[in-house]
């Protein structure tokens, strides 16, 4: 890991670090590329299948109907601001 | 510093405790995290639901790590839970000081095992898709798992049977029957075999809890068995990959437009996403999210994220291997039986070292309780089996 990468996955998960913090990301990066060095210690995985699900997982469907209604002010509960039932977000275009 | 989050008024003797990773509508649920700070659920939680229906009173939330992918709470944004000085799971607390019968987390990264074991508790993470997650917050969806801990096995067993079976609302729920078949006890543990390979690295503490729960379990006519199991070493890295993988995905929603923390300074909408996301996540989730989306990238996906889809089988298969000559195995669930506020300022990342004792289980999707300081993992589906050995062994 170094800097031009990190700063890269900054920019693509929208999060500003401190020189500090860059430091002890990179440490963090360092330590997990150590122990994943390990696997290939043990393991050869050319021929094994990927396992994305531990557990078959099925598609939930269900009759396409209303089962619950939410009041707009609940809905509304968590928002940042709102302003007589509209969410308020800030303003994209010049 | 907070154990106890958000509180009802209960008086009855049936109060259970939530961890802040699980959803109510008549308490905040905020994850740990600065992001989610005073967020109201419009619903609960399916295990809340199923709770209450059976009598229960969902009493109180108590504090969690960021997330839960810490070592024990202590990325919280109300501060590290500590009680003399040494690190303690705030869920595992409520139980231990009486407030609480039982407490049921969101068991993502091993705090509530770690917890349970240090507090001398019985903690069961069940086999993945027997209890619903539906209304839990999303962190690494693949191997997280709604978990139940109190002060004796009766009453987590009782807990689990009211919390588990299908559940149309969760995608990964599994079958009926298959839930119905992890509650009872069909094949009796007769065999146990010790993981050599995990047991080398912890003090002796933990050393004493293992030779004491092996000599318990002889007396009462269950064999001990030795195997190496060095390459269960491995599921740790493997399992530090998907993890942060999920979690990086998982925690993209949180921008700060919608709900959630929102930044008071921007110019500009990517400003607004950039300090949000920067200003309300902690150090330790925000090298998660990194590290994650780099094994998600172009030059890593297969290379990393998709070798450890593989390892996952082989860990699997070296599980099904095991259980060929042994009906469980019993593990370590933490390196040493008190971890203080010191252990974690000078390695802010123990917990993804120190959950070489619990990725195991969390990547397998295996049922793993914690007893007597040390943990049993089983077959899938044997939650009943491994609940009723720890009980045998007392």
């Amino acid at each position: 890991m170094n800097r031009e990468t990190l700063r890269r996955l900054e920019m693509l998960n929208q999060l500003s670090l401190t020189e500090e913090q860059k430091d002890d990301v990179i440490r963090f990066f360092d330590a997990r590329e150590a122990d994943f060095e390990v696997i290939d210690k043990f393991f050869d995985t050319a021929d094994v299948e990927r396992m994305v699900h531990v557990m078959p997982v099925m598609t939930v469907v269900r009759e396409d109907k209303v089962i619950k209604k939410f009041e707009r002010e609940a809905l509304q509960q968590n928002a940042p601001e709102t302003d007589e039932g509209y969410w308020c977000v800030p303003r994209v275009l010049e | 510093m907070k154990i106890i989050t958000a509180k009802t008024d209960c008086a009855c003797e049936k109060r259970i405790a939530l961890d802040d990773m699980i959803l109510t509508s008549d308490m905040p649920t905020a994850a740990g995290s600065r992001m989610l700070d005073g967020y109201m659920s419009l619903f609960d939680a399916e295990v809340v639901t199923r709770l209450k229906e059976a009598g229960h009173c969902v009493s109180m939330k108590a504090d969690v790590g960021e997330f839960a992918v810490d070592l024990m709470g202590e990325t919280s944004y109300n501060g590290a839970p500590v009680a003399s000085g040494v690190l303690v799971n705030a869920a595992c607390e409520t139980v231990k000081n009486g407030d609480a019968v039982a407490a049921i987390s969101l068991d993502v990264n091993g705090a509530i095992r770690r917890g349970a074991a240090q507090s001398g508790l019985v903690c069961i993470k069940p086999t993945y898709g027997t209890v619903s997650r539906y209304g839990t917050i999303p962190a690494a969806c693949s191997g997280e798992c709604v978990s139940v801990t109190a002060g004796d096995v009766k009453t987590v067993a009782d807990i689990l049977s009211v919390i588990a079976g299908h559940d149309d609302k969760d995608g990964t729920s599994l079958p009926a029957e298959k839930c119905e078949a992890a509650g009872k006890v069909t094949a009796p543990v007769k065999r146990i075999g010790v993981i050599r390979a995990l047991c080398e690295g912890v003090d002796a503490d933990v050393q004493a809890k293992l030779d004491e729960f092996c000599a318990k379990a002889q007396a009462a006519g269950i064999e001990i068995v030795t195997f190496d199991g060095a390459a269960l070493t491995a599921a740790r890295a493997a399992w530090n990959v998907l993890m942060s993988a999920e979690v990086c995905n998982n925690v993209s929603r949180y921008d700060g437009v919608k709900y959630g923390y929102r930044a008071e300074r921007f110019t500009n909408i990517d400003e607004l996403y950039t300090n949000s996301r920067t200003e309300a996540f902690g150090d330790v989730l925000k090298s998660v999210i990194l590290y994650g989306s780099e094994t998600l990238s172009t030059e890593n996906y297969m290379k990393v994220y998709d070798k450890s889809l593989r390892v996952r089988r082989i860990i699997c298969e070296i599980f099904a291997d095991l259980f060929e000559d042994a009906d469980a195995v019993l593990m370590p669930a933490v390196g040493k039986m008190a971890y203080t506020e010191e252990d974690v300022k000078a390695d802010k990342y123990m917990a993804f070292s120190e959950n070489v004792y619990t990725a195991p289980a969390s990547i397998t999707g295996l049922p793993a309780v914690v007893a007597g300081g040390v943990q049993l993992v089983g077959p899938a589906l044997s939650d009943a089996a491994l609940l009723d050995a720890v009980a045998r062994i007392g």
